[in-house]
């Protein structure tokens, strides 16, 4: 049976570490106003970044499961 | 796995050859498509999104790819998925950073956006580098894509009573003239279309594998229980083994990785270069990060996961001496019949075209842009902005693509014969993407990065990082997490950890201190013995570099670790103050337009007048054309109203058929409204980039 280490901690590490940066680009983009959200277009990148951060860590999430418990 | 297995049938190597032509008579065809260098290297910036997409997989998925993750499959389980599903960090940096910075400054390649940025001797310095890798890289893409299909083919074709031996190099120049013909005549154009082919086949051959393989462990929950526990699991243990842990993958791949390949892998940045606007290409980024890159990671992966599964069941199916990298070809043969096999074999190769063409065309785009233009400029032979020498352009631009096919192949030579010059581009590509990764990423998102900045990285950052390579115990192994050391492979993934910390760290500190920088470079200027001065600096800097040099290949430990790490950080604090000293860097003109923080400045440039925002709508039209030098087309006032458009501003109008994706396209500017709705006058210009059809309606778009 994999333990923590081998699959809950791995993806609390890619996701803590990686959301790091990933708030940090979303942090720059809004300062420096290269995405400017008085537009619609832009509005809807915002939420499309915001869900594709959301989508792979529940990928991620369903595959350990799965492979835990199923 | 050089030797031939002998297992495929003359169905399977007719197959092989049908595909080969096909590819070859279907590349060319695309050379109406390319009037000038800006439709060969970019192919006219023209595309749609999904278009672009499919070439990406394609050129993301090379021969070894297949080799390589369905032995990984094989051994680890689904983590060999890993590196295709993590890469959406950079994401925001990317769409709204790099993507719109490179595509509205108008650059054309990467070595041009150091010279805008920093200055011409950062230019001339990528130029060389990225001339050096991308041909090497061209031999190894020939090199891996050779060595995974020999072992498939047979020993001897006969052909008309004629038998013909195959070797690993007549295997490769059989492919490189194929891929040369049809990059040379046919541009990005070519590349694109039979990405999209060559895509579309590597993906069905991958899946197709995938699920025969399913079906013959007896359906999904059969193939699900066969397989252990930890082997299910997505990812690897978190330190180790030391060959393939998950921390190692999150420094080496999902960091270093993706943004290596997201800001410097230029024929990807091209691909990008090449949809029609900024939006269209953050489609295709988008769209191939969260789905193509997973199914992706099933395309290639996916042999090795049933490989395991059909091992379980049945250890015997397996030949006893298999090793993991044959996992690939034993499994499709096993489970594909006659000519299927076939189908497989010619997918591995089309992974190898589609990349290997790519590269070339990037190749070519860098001799071009930076090597035949700034060379002609300074011979004063051309002017800077000159567009007229486009005929002339557009022969050295497929002169080059024949000369780099040919050199790539002269690098196999070199490559399979001497091991340590491929381990010497091995390493060479490795020390030198980090610092310039970082230079890049730097220069496009921190205003105050500087050329003192970037130098003190590149040489700085490079002998921290041979130091780190030296000492790896010492200097890698506290930052390791625990990562065992292995001394076949010393933290091959978390020197990337290692990489990234000293470049970084060099990087800020010298930028940081840019004004005590200048204050000192001020105060050596005012001293009689300035040149002196300066000149006792670069031999220190110089003699501690050939010290570092000494220490790492000679392997000769003259001082202490902690003093030579001393004098490597006292050389690049040197290496900053020459750089600042002799650079000339104006900060406000070269960050206009250059960074995030004003690339709104640098999409006015593009349009070349005031931005329009109001978001309108798509208009459909016929066309009329009339006479006419102009690069302007006219729509009726209605029409224009549709599109919220004004005089002056840029329009995109495609053939309504959006299974073309944009082949059938061009970019123009609005002129003058008439009062026929729904019609759109264009000229001889626009008919004869867009080769529009007559009768067929065109969709016209406002861009900005």
């Amino acid at each position: 049976m994999p333990t923590f280490f081998n699959s809950w901690l791995p993806f609390l590490y890619l996701y803590i570490g990686g959301g790091i940066f990933f708030i940090a680009g979303m942090i720059i983009i809004r300062k420096s106003k290269a995405i400017d959200m008085r537009l619609k277009r832009d509005r809807f990148w915002w939420k499309v970044m915001v869900f594709g951060f959301f989508y792979f860590a529940i990928f991620h999430a369903i595959l350990i499961t799965a492979a835990l418990y199923l | 796995m050089d030797q031939a297995l002998n297992i495929g049938t003359q169905l399977d190597w007719i197959v092989l050859v049908v595909y080969m032509i096909a590819m070859l008579l279907f590349g060319s065809y695309f050379a109406k498509y390319n009037k000038d260098t800006n439709d060969f290297f970019f192919g006219g910036r023209r595309f749609t999104w999904w278009i672009i997409s499919m070439s990406i997989v394609a050129t993301g998925i090379s021969s070894h790819s297949f080799v390589k993750y369905s032995a990984m499959g094989f051994t680890y389980g689904f983590s060999s998925s890993m590196s295709y599903i993590n890469d959406w960090f950079f994401v925001p940096f990317f769409l709204f950073g790099w993507l719109p910075i490179i595509v509205y400054s108008r650059i054309r390649s990467i070595p041009e956006y150091f010279e805008k940025r920093f200055s011409p001797s950062a230019r001339f310095f990528v130029t060389i580098l990225q001339l050096l890798y991308l041909v090497g890289y061209v031999g190894i893409g020939f090199l891996t894509m050779g060595k995974a299909i020999l072992p498939l083919m047979p020993e001897y074709l006969t052909i008309w009573g004629f038998q013909i031996q195959i070797t690993l190099m007549g295997l490769i120049w059989v492919t490189a003239v194929i891929v040369g013909i049809y990059i040379t005549f046919g541009g990005q154009t070519a590349v694109i279309f039979t990405d999209l082919i060559q895509g579309a086949m590597l993906l069905f051959a991958g899946l197709f594998v995938f699920f025969l393989g399913v079906s013959y462990v007896g359906g999904w929950s059969s193939f699900w229980s066969l397989l252990p526990p930890a082997w299910k699991v997505p990812f690897a243990g978190f330190n180790s083994p030391a060959e393939f842990n998950s921390i190692g993958a999150f420094w080496e791949d999902a960091i270093a990785g993706s943004v290596g390949f997201l800001f410097m892998n230029m024929g990807l940045i091209m691909r990008f270069m090449s949809t029609k606007n900024v939006h269209e290409g953050r489609k295709a980024a988008t769209i191939n990060i969260l789905f193509m890159l997973p199914i992706s990671a099933i395309v290639v992966g996916g042999g090795g996961w049933v490989a395991r599964a059909m091992f379980e069941q049945n250890a015997t199916i397996f030949p006893s001496n298999m090793t993991a990298d044959q996992v690939f070809v034993f499994v499709s043969h096993i489970l594909a019949g006659p000519g299927m096999f076939g189908f497989i074999i010619a997918s591995i190769a089309a992974a190898l075209m589609s990349t290997i063409s790519g590269l070339l065309n990037a190749t070519a785009a860098i001799w071009v842009n930076d090597v035949d233009k700034p060379i002609r400029i300074w011979l004063k032979k051309a002017k800077k902005d000159d567009t007229s020498d486009e005929v002339r352009a557009m022969k050295v631009a497929r002169i080059s693509t024949v000369a780099f096919t040919i050199l790539g192949i002269l690098a196999v030579y070199a490559f399979n014969s001497y091991p340590t010059v491929y381990q010497a581009h091995a390493f060479f590509h490795a020390t030198l993407t980090p610092p310039l990764m970082i230079a890049i990423f730097f220069g496009a998102f921190w205003k105050k990065f500087t050329p003192a900045g970037l130098l003190t990285t590149v040489i700085g950052g490079i002998s921290l990082m041979l130091l780190g390579h030296r000492y790896p115990q010492e200097l890698i192994g506290p930052i390791a997490h625990g990562t065992p050391f292995d001394l076949a492979h010393p933290y091959t993934y978390m020197a990337a950890l290692y990489n990234l910390i000293v470049c970084t760290v060099v990087a800020v500190v010298v930028t940081l201190s840019q004004k005590q920088l200048q204050k000192l470079s001020h105060a050596i200027k005012r001293n009689k013995n300035n040149m002196l001065i300066m000149y006792s600096l670069i031999a220190a800097a110089v003699a501690i570099v050939l010290f570092d040099l000494l220490v790492v290949f000679a392997k000769l430990d003259l001082l202490s670790l902690d003093f030579t790490f001393f004098l490597t950080l006292l050389m690049s604090g040197f290496v900053a103050l020459i750089s600042t000293h002799f650079v000339k860097y104006d900060a406000e003109v070269q960050t206009l337009g250059l960074t995030i923080w004003s690339v709104h400045k640098a999409k006015e440039w593009f349009k070349g007048s005031k931005l329009n925002e109001r978001e309108g709508e798509k208009a459909i039209v016929h066309f009329k054309v009339e006479d006419g030098e102009e690069d302007t087309i006219s729509f009726s006032h209605k029409d224009m109203k549709t599109m919220e458009a004004e005089v002056g501003d840029l329009v995109y109008i495609s053939d309504i058929r959006k299974w073309l994706g944009g082949l059938k396209s061009c970019h123009s500017v609005y002129g003058k409204p008439h009062n026929e709705d729904g019609i759109v006058h264009i000229k001889n210009l626009h008919l004869s980039k867009g080769l529009f059809v007559p009768g067929q309606f065109l969709e016209a778009e406002k861009e900005m």
